[in-house]
């Protein structure tokens, strides 16, 4: 598609815009979705298209062109030319990379075998089957496929193409309406895909939950499972960007330098990580992708950036680029050095979280916020792990992060329906976290 | 579309029992203004056709934005493959309700067509949301808002004779506000105002008015807010509170999809079971209506993405549980028709169960008639923080602009009185509702892939005795 690229650019030239993005995808993307141990509907996309950002003296426009012949993308850069010539300029705009970069190839994200695959049902019954082995009535989820092709090209010099691959699972096992536990697996190539340990582990977890108790409410220590950390850090990452924090959607605004979380918390960014679901060679703009330490040692160090907000603030880009929103590639965050059975052996009472989801917050500038477990949670007393239910994690981020007393040391990749920007978290325990419940 | 009639064709051929295509054609503007700076402009243009099959009982799906013949039979081909492929993971053949088809095409009027007006004067209606909350004298560092209009076509076939054509324009305003007073900081996010319909609705409308009543409701409560009572109390829900709890507590629990668990791994299952129709679930002067055709509404349609011709859903009646939502899939293993809440959010997605405009329909008592018996309560106006659990029976929502009521009297504002309490206590414990109701836009998400769908939610005020309220 580099040819539609440059087609592309050298029209948008002769209009007289300065700076130029254009980024043209292939898609292929297959899923499979299940329920009650049966395949519910399987899906294929197919896409081709562009998108498109250009400048003119600060005034800025984007749009998507899907219908991608040389007629309809002259017409679409005409009006895009016709719309911003009136508009009011975006005043703190400074421009994109100076290209070209060089690229280096990230290690396990492109696998033939995933673009070869023809028919990946068998995966979803291995997984609804060790589900069902380890106790599970009813198995739902979904798998997905992908093999993406990126061609970029920018007025400032870029020419980049990367291609990847991708495979995943998502599975939930019920024993019984109020018994369930989830498992998620994915990877960016064949082999390192294991659909039988995600459906093995929610079906251990819904096993484990059966006949669970109302949950008691109040200030506990809490061991958040890699999925259900994962889904507050995956929050998080919206509010690392630059763009977030002036816009009044994260409790980082104005603490850069600042301690915002405990020594024990080292969070990364790493848009170039191997198998990492959102690796990606380069930004939107064309800056090879790299790790970011967002915060150190519980110190917050930089928001993430693109060349424009980068300039605007006196620093480099982190290549974070979102031409108009920084965002994360894969966030990590480091792990500790428990294992699994030591952090849980820290726990004389406390509770065990397996998953979350309906994150929301009263106030993103404070933080404020609460979150839902669902699956397995578990009371820890006295090593012993008692099912209860229907509790409420009513807490504020900031006071989380402060309150993290210890990291185990295995990161588990989580990317699922819940957590949309891949994270890459081990299990996390923090002290005194708010609980509530419904008491009517 | 001849490329629609001859993928249905081509699917039935392929070995389909049942075969839809649609095509869906999006185009619009966004615009966006943060801190006063306009951030540009976003022009959507967007097309393409999706085919969905039945074929051995199992259900395929494919996409396609290359409108070439060549495409849509590869699409075809490869819907009928998967659906083949599904059918040997399947304990049960997909079966669909018998309904009657028409040929129709319908569309939203637009007195001012957003498309004759120039991006800077869309701006203008952010500028002036800009001008009118800085003329307060209240400190708001942090504003983003957002205009955005979309035009939405779409046309629809199917194998048993349907054809819809329809054409929807929909036009919104988005506002965080952040206001910063006394050392204190309150936020209203991702206020909406949003309909279906031409520009003129949203100058009609003036959001400008509801930005300025927002930044003063929230500098009062930094001013004058004060901890609101605990332990158990009346409470007054307004419209929009009624709105988010009718959504959330009565609309996605009666999603037949749920209840039958198709969305087990996403957005979970349901309390409320097949065998539950004809249950109470609240008070006598509880009826939540779910209507689709409510003229210039954000969740507005007439016919559904199966084709099926809309009407209004009366979820509860007078506190019992009196339908659910349903598609062709799930009114067939309820044994009935469906009411039409088969809803896809672009050519690329499937048609699953949603709602549209849901409401707590009104009563008979005037504000007033609400208050003036209650000793100690809250009037809780507007929520930030809300969520449920997965079976939509915990839920809770965090009051943003929220008063006392002290003898049948609205007093001071109190800061973020908390309501957490289970379906059946909420819907159990209103004895009275207002005359009047009022709507508010959200995008309710479902789905994988996500399809985040237009919706009203709303209703009328509803009064809650005897209420566990908390402080944060």
């Amino acid at each position: 598609m580099f040819e539609l690229n440059e087609f592309i650019l050298k029209k948008a030239e002769e209009l007289g815009f300065g700076d130029v993005v254009v980024l043209s995808y292939e898609t292929n993307r297959r899923q499979v979705r299940f329920a009650n141990n049966e395949i519910t509907v399987a899906k294929h996309w197919h896409e081709r298209k562009v998108e498109l950002f250009v400048e003119k003296e600060k005034r800025i426009a984007s749009t998507t062109v899907t219908e991608l012949s040389e007629e309809n993308v002259e017409r679409v850069l005409k009006t895009l030319k016709k719309n911003i010539e009136n508009l009011s300029p975006k005043e703190d705009y400074y421009g994109i990379a100076q290209g070209p970069f060089k690229y280096k190839d990230i290690p396990e994200t492109f696998d033939k075998a995933i673009v070869e695959l023809d028919e990946p049902n068998d995966y979803v019954e291995t997984a609804i089957n060790s589900a069902l082995s380890e106790g599970a009535k009813r198995v739902a989820g979904v798998l997905y496929t992908d093999h993406n092709r990126l061609y970029l090209t920018t007025s400032n010099g870029v020419e980049a193409f990367d291609e990847g691959t991708g495979i995943e699972i998502s599975v939930r096992a019920f024993v019984g309406d109020l018994e369930s536990g989830h498992g998620t697996c994915s990877a960016r190539v064949l082999k390192k895909f294991d659909p039988e340990l995600a459906g093995r582990k929610a079906g251990e977890i819904a096993h484990m939950a059966r006949n669970p108790v109302q949950g008691p409410e109040g200030r506990f220590d809490v061991i958040f499972d890699p999925l259900a950390f994962a889904n507050l850090l995956s929050y998080m990452g919206f509010m690392l960007s630059a763009y977030a924090a002036e816009a009044g959607f994260s409790f980082l605004a104005g603490k850069l330098g600042q301690k915002v979380a405990s020594e024990l918390v080292t969070l990364k960014d790493v848009g170039n990580l191997p198998n990492g679901y959102g690796s990606r060679k380069f930004d939107d703009e064309g800056v090879p992708t790299r790790e970011t330490t967002v915060i150190e040692n519980g110190t917050f160090k930089t928001f993430l950036l693109n060349t424009s907000l980068a300039k605007k603030y006196g620093t480099e880009t982190t290549a974070n680029a979102g031409l108009i929103m920084p965002r994360p590639w894969n966030i990590v965050l480091e792990p500790g050095d428990y294992s699994k059975s030591e952090l849980f052996g820290e726990v004389k009472r406390g509770i065990y979280i397996t998953n979350v989801w309906y994150t929301r917050f009263q106030n993103y500038v404070t933080g404020d916020f609460s979150t839902i477990p669902r699956d397995g949670i578990f009371l820890i007393e006295s090593g012993e792990f008692k099912p209860i239910r229907n509790i409420r994690v009513s807490d504020n981020l900031g006071r989380i992060l402060s309150n993290v007393v210890a990291i185990s040391n295995e990161p588990f990749q989580v990317h699922w329906w819940e957590v949309s920007r891949p994270v890459i978290t081990p299990y996390v325990l923090v002290k005194d976290v708010g609980i509530t419940r419904a008491t009517k | 579309m001849e490329l629609l009639e001859f993928a249905v064709e081509k699917a039935l051929e392929l070995g389909a029992s049942y075969a839809e295509a649609r095509y869906e054609e999006k185009s619009g503007t966004h615009l966006a203004m943060k801190n006063g700076s306009p951030e540009g402009m976003d022009i959507e243009a967007d097309k393409g056709i999706g085919i969905r099959v039945l074929a051995n009982g199992g259900m395929g799906f494919a996409s396609t934005n290359v409108l070439t013949r060549e495409s849509v039979a590869e699409a075809v081909k490869r819907a009928v493959k998967l659906a083949k492929a599904a059918s040997q993971v399947r304990n049960e053949p997909i079966e669909f309700s018998e309904e009657d088809f028409h040929r129709v095409s319908y569309k939203v009027k637009m007195k001012k067509d957003f498309r004759d007006i120039s991006p800077e004067e869309k701006l203008e209606i952010l500028r002036k949301i800009e001008e009118e909350v800085k003329a307060t004298g209240i400190n708001v560092p942090m504003r983003y808002l957002m205009y955005s209009d979309q035009l939405w076509k779409k046309v629809f076939v199917n194998s048993e004779g349907a054809y819809v054509k329809s054409k929807i324009p929909r036009v919104s305003v988005v506002y965080n506000l952040v206001v910063f007073e006394n050392g204190q900081m309150e936020q209203a996010p991702f206020v909406q105002r949003a309909f279906s319909g031409g520009f003129e609705l949203i100058e009609k409308d003036e959001p400008w008015n509801w930005a300025v009543r927002d930044v003063k409701a929230l500098k009062r409560l930094i001013t004058e807010g004060r901890k609101p009572p605990e332990g158990r109390v009346d409470l007054v829900i307004s419209p929009e509170v009624a709105g988010i709890a009718v959504h959330e507590s009565v609309g996605h629990p009666y999603e037949s999809d749920r209840i039958f668990g198709r969305e087990a791994a996403q957005a979970g299952e349901s309390f409320v079971k097949p065998d539950m129709l004809g249950e109470r679930i609240g008070s006598e002067v509880v009826t939540v209506v779910d209507d689709p055709t409510i003229p210039n509404s954000w969740g507005f349609y007439l016919y559904d993405d199966e084709g099926v011709k809309a009407r209004p859903r009366y979820l509860i009646r007078n506190g019992i549980i009196n339908e659910f939502l349903t598609n062709r899939e799930y009114a067939a293993k309820l044994g009935g028709r469906s009411n039409a809440a088969a809803r896809a959010i672009n050519y690329n997605r499937e048609p699953i169960v949603r709602m549209a405009n849901t409401y707590l329909a009104p009563g008979d008592y005037s504000f007033e008639e609400l208050i003036e018996d209650i000793k100690l309560g809250v009037y809780m106006v507007s929520f930030n923080e809300w969520n449920i659990d997965d079976r939509r029976y915990q839920q809770r929502y965090i009051g943003r602009e929220a008063y006392l009521i002290e003898n049948g009297e609205i007093k001071h504002p109190v800061r973020r009185p908390i309501l957490e309490i289970t379906t059946r206590a909420l819907w159990s414990s209103v004895d009275a509702v207002g005359k009047d109701v009022e709507f508010y836009p959200g995008t309710c998400g479902k789905g994988e892939p996500g399809q985040g769908v237009p919706v009203w939610m709303g209703g009328a005020h509803a009064r809650l005795r005897d209420i566990p309220l908390r402080r944060p």
